[in-house]
């Protein structure tokens, strides 16, 4: 019996020895957050972007401790393959075979040590390129947004490509 | 009979003698053939129809006896019974029995304590043994996830039929799995990849708990599952088992026909099996896929259909000296991946075609064929010396289908010049060659040499449109030691040391599309990037473990501390791409350093008639665990813009333990307790202060079982109830959410009827009782929020035949 106490209590040593281990480092748990919300916050759910335009990427990324890097993505979506992440659809085309579609892949850092960044980033679209025109009609705007720790958040934008 | 045995033969008549002469009375000890105590034997008695078992020194006595002759029958599960006639005239008569190993395993129930016993005071690691019967009443979507119960086992899941054996916490290429002897060898640094083995195909497993490089070589860092085909057919029989499946939740059908036979020392046996299953249900509406919502049809986790075949031959000779055996096994599947969740970014899907069927696969969707041939023969040299040799080729072939997707810069419509299928996201085809060489040779009484040679040599090549590791060829060759002394019955000293010597070549990659580069002078040019460059990397490592064991009646202590290792593979050195299941860019480090552990285990078990208790708690530390690093970067040439994960190296430091608590209520009611804890800490590096990726949270079992010999026609019926209880997990690392905690109740019946002489083996089992919807914190898929499958109901029957039972229609 002697022993078994002996048992019991090293189980309870041990279960106490953890839970007792509460960290004391500040650990970062939270994600950084893309705001679409801001006066003025462009492009939205459902906006349409133009070829041979410039236009200024607006909109407010904030982190509770250090924001990281962002990048934006544009690739068509003629297909329907993809939705978007806000709430309201928008109305799509017809599905269709991508000829020569747009696409951009761009990576951008954030100046060091910000909790709050807002864009103000001038895009150009070109019309074409040496294949000739882009496809008009419906393209994915995806912008991923990361903290210093290496969490993420992404919002997924359906847009319109158009001429004007 | 050895001096040992002679010995307690002695001092049994002398304790007969030295009793007083009232009672008639019949004692004695049952060994095995090395004169090792056999516990829980059966002794019958007849006529008196009195039956006992022996107890843990193997010890059994009769008393208040009349003068007489008696019948005495032996009997334990894997040896052959002795049947005696015992005239009784003297007070007490000694009855020393040894019982020899019997080949006869053909309806063998349950391979009990014994091995488990005798396998846990050989080892001075923490070992977990079940068998077939524990798997068939404990069945889940895997082999894997079947033994998911075990303390300190758990699994990392992606859909229902893919599980990765997890030990206290690590995966993937840090748990060996080994099958018939040779290591499995697949693609398992994929969080995709299940294990191509034959749930039915297997009798025996062994878990090592603990880093066991020494014996399993450069991967066994974190454990190790030792999966084996074991079960020989009788002496001129011929027999064999038909096994049927059924789930409600993705309506899975399985069959596995086995046919065996044996004539003298020559026997074979064939099995094929056949699963089918649809996509499995959960309870929820929708998921969360990130930030994107995707709706489920009717509770399906669309597209997690599966199918899969397989073949296997198991064939050899037995001599007494001399045992050869050959597996030739094949195993192909085919399973869907959740069609709103793989690529590189959520995906809308097309809902007519995937919910019009919960049956059929579509895009995306694995195919993956494993063949193996396996020769594992066993030479006796002589009473002392034994000698093993292992040989083992394997070849893994996988392709991984998808509606092409340009990635980054590839062409939007893909060109009809390439060689690969555009559908054809990525293909591995390995070759493995393993090479094993054991030795054991009994020094003296008390002392015991095992050494031995492994070696393995892999040929991956790559093929398809997408880029995640390159072709590569990899040798590794180690050699070790390991003495065992006994100091006295009680206690043993284990010690023993490896040097392991590994190179690996990587072959370079480039893409088979041009991307846009920023020159030195501002311009942008289109290039064939390189993905992968050559690398040439050898490693060598001493790793060593000490052992102790100490046995006292009641209790079995073992403490153990020890040294592993464990290369870093292809995937670490040089991955760069996307991660389709969570939508991550990941990039290797050529530079890494091998990974080292030292681990001290500990290991305490009480055992007293009713009770048994069981701690193991361990201390693991890691100067350089290799680490997959969310970073705060970006890639901007392939997938679209994807969060990039870098391989680094940090400190870790980890510790837990499991608990076992066994109380036999009354004779046929047991209850039991088993709990698990770990706790992991990034001591380094980016991460310093955050856990380690997919930390098992700490989680119970309650669980009371009934199980009586026979009632009425069923034999052998039981009963459980589990109540498993898992705290919340909120100790994470990016991209990770903490997990509530749950409550799960899982049950099983069964038992064995006789059907006109024909024994069937039922078990019924329903998982998640209540259809409770909760989140498994160690899932690929709580990543995007898919809680665990909703209530199963599963049944399996397994009925084996032999020509033994219709003797009288069929000559041998």
């Amino acid at each position: 019996m002697k022993s078994l106490k002996f048992l019991f209590s090293f189980a309870f040593l041990i279960l106490l020895l953890n839970s007792c281990e509460k960290d004391d480092d500040e650990i970062d748990q939270e994600k950084p957050k893309i705001n679409l919300e801001i006066d003025g916050a462009f492009p939205v759910n459902c906006d349409t972007l133009y070829f041979g335009e410039t236009f200024t990427f607006k909109v407010l990324f904030s982190d509770n401790a250090e924001l990281g890097s962002y990048s934006i993505d544009v690739h068509h979506n003629f297909d329907h393959h993809t939705h978007t992440t806000e709430v309201n659809e928008c109305d799509l085309e017809e599905i269709k075979d991508p000829v020569n579609p747009y696409v951009s892949i761009v990576d951008y850092d954030i100046p060091e040590g910000k909790t709050s960044y807002e864009t103000s980033l001038e895009i150009t679209i070109p019309s074409g390129d040496e294949n000739g025109e882009f496809d008009r009609g419906d393209y994915h705007f995806f912008i991923s947004l990361t903290d210093k720790e290496g969490w993420s958040t992404q919002k997924g934008l359906s847009i319109k490509m158009m001429d004007r | 009979m050895n001096k040992a045995f002679v010995l307690l033969l002695c001092t049994n008549i002398l304790y007969s003698l030295s009793l007083g002469q009232s009672q008639f009375a019949i004692r004695g000890v049952v060994v095995d053939e090395n004169s090792k105590a056999l516990p829980g034997a059966t002794v019958f008695l007849e006529p008196v129809n009195k039956g006992t078992i022996t107890d843990e020194a193997g010890k059994f006595e009769f008393r208040k006896l009349d003068k007489g002759r008696y019948n005495i029958k032996i009997t334990f599960v894997g040896y052959a019974p002795i049947s005696d006639s015992i005239w009784l005239d003297d007070a007490a008569v000694v009855y020393n029995a040894q019982l020899s190993v019997s080949p006869v395993y053909l309806e063998e129930v349950v391979v009990k304590d014994n091995y488990k016993e005798m396998r846990k005071k050989e080892t001075a690691l923490n070992v977990e043994i079940v068998d077939d019967a524990y798997v068939r009443q404990n069945l889940g979507g895997s082999l894997m996830k079947s033994l998911d119960r075990l303390p300190g086992v758990t699994t990392l899941d992606i859909g229902s039929g893919h599980s990765k054996p997890v030990i206290r916490g690590l995966s993937f290429n840090r748990v060996v799995v080994v099958e018939n002897s040779i290591k499995h060898e697949a693609q398992q640094w994929g969080a995709d990849h299940g294990l191509e083995v034959d749930q039915y195909a297997i009798d025996r497993i062994e878990v090592i708990k603990g880093p066991a490089s020494l014996m399993y070589g450069s991967d066994a860092i974190g454990g190790v599952i030792d999966l084996k085909n074991r079960k020989l057919p009788e002496v001129n029989s011929l027999g064999g088992t038909i096994d049927l499946t059924g789930k409600t939740n993705n309506d899975f059908l399985g069959t596995s026909l086995a046919l065996q036979g044996r004539k003298n020392w020559f026997f074979a046996s064939i099995r094929a099996t056949l699963l089918d299953y649809g996509d499995y249900k959960v309870p929820t509406d929708s998921v969360d896929i990130y930030s994107y919502r995707a709706a489920l049809h009717k509770n399906h986790l669309r597209n997690t259909a599966g199918e899969e075949q397989n073949l296997h031959a198991f064939f050899g000779v037995i001599q007494k000296k001399i045992q050869s055996k050959f597996y030739v096994s094949n195993v192909t599947s085919k399973s869907g991946f959740f069609a709103n969740a793989h690529g590189l970014e959520p995906r809308s899907v097309d809902t007519d075609l995937h919910d019009k069927s919960s049956r059929d696969i579509h895009y995306p969707y694995q195919t993956v064929s494993h063949f193996k041939l396996i020769n594992t023969s066993y030479y006796q040299w002589d009473d002392r010396l034994q000698l093993e040799l292992d040989l083992g080729g394997q070849r893994n072939f996988r392709q991984e289908w998808s509606q092409y997707v340009s990635h980054g810069y590839m062409p939007a419509v893909f060109p009809d010049t390439l060689s690969f299928n555009p559908d054809l996201e990525r293909q591995f085809e390995k070759y493995v060659y393993t090479g094993n060489l054991k030795l054991s040779y009994e020094l003296n009484d008390k002392a015991n040499l095992k050494a031995g040679v492994s070696s393995e040599y892999q040929d991956n090549r790559i093929d398809g449109r997408g880029f995640i590791i390159p072709a590569y060829q990899q040798l590794t060759i180690g050699g070790y030691a390991f003495v065992s002394h006994a100091f006295s019955k009680r206690s043993e000293l284990q010690f023993g040391v490896r040097y392991d010597y590994g190179h690996i070549h990587t072959e370079a990659y480039r893409d088979w599309f041009s991307s846009p580069v920023t020159l030195t002078d501002g311009d942008t040019s289109a290039a064939y990037l390189q993905r992968a460059g050559v690398i040439n990397r050898s490693f060598s490592n001493v790793s060593w473990s000490i052992g102790y064991n100490y046995s006292l009646e009641k209790w079995l202590v073992n403490a153990n501390v020890g040294k592993s290792f464990r290369m870093p593979i292809a995937k670490e050195l040089a991955a760069n791409g996307v991660n389709y299941h969570r939508f991550s860019y990941e990039v290797g480090n050529s530079e890494l350093s091998p990974e080292v552990s030292y681990q001290f285990d500990l290991g305490v078990t009480y055992g007293s008639g009713k009770l048994s208790i069981g701690l193991s708690p361990f201390f693991n530390y890691f100067p350089n665990y290799i680490y997959l690093n969310p970073s705060s970067d970006h890639d901007r040439l392939y997938g679209n813009g994807n969060q990039v994960y870098y391989y680094t190296q940090s400190k870790v430091m980890r510790y837990g333990g499991e608990l076992h608590f066994q109380y036999q209520l009354i004779k046929s009611i047991q209850l039991e307790i088993v709990g698990e804890y770990i706790y992991s800490k990034q001591l380094s590096g980016e991460k310093k202060g955050y856990t380690l990726p997919f930390s098992p949270p700490p989680s119970a079992i309650f669980s009371i079982r009934y199980q009586k010999q026979k009632i009425r026609f069923i034999e052998t019926p039981y009963l459980f109830v589990d109540y498993k209880a898992t705290a919340a997990q909120n100790n994470i690392v990016p991209p990770e959410e903490p997990t509530d905690g749950y409550q799960v109740i899982n049950t099983g019946l069964g038992g064995t009827i006789s059907l006109f002489h024909q024994q069937i083996n039922i078990s019924l089992q329903v998982q998640n009782l209540f259809n409770t919807k909760y989140f498994n914190h160690t899932s690929y898929y709580r990543l995007i929020n898919v809680p665990e499958p909703g209530r199963n109901f599963i049944v399996n029957v397994s009925i084996p035949f032999s020509t033994k039972q219709t003797k009288n229609n069929n000559k041998q």
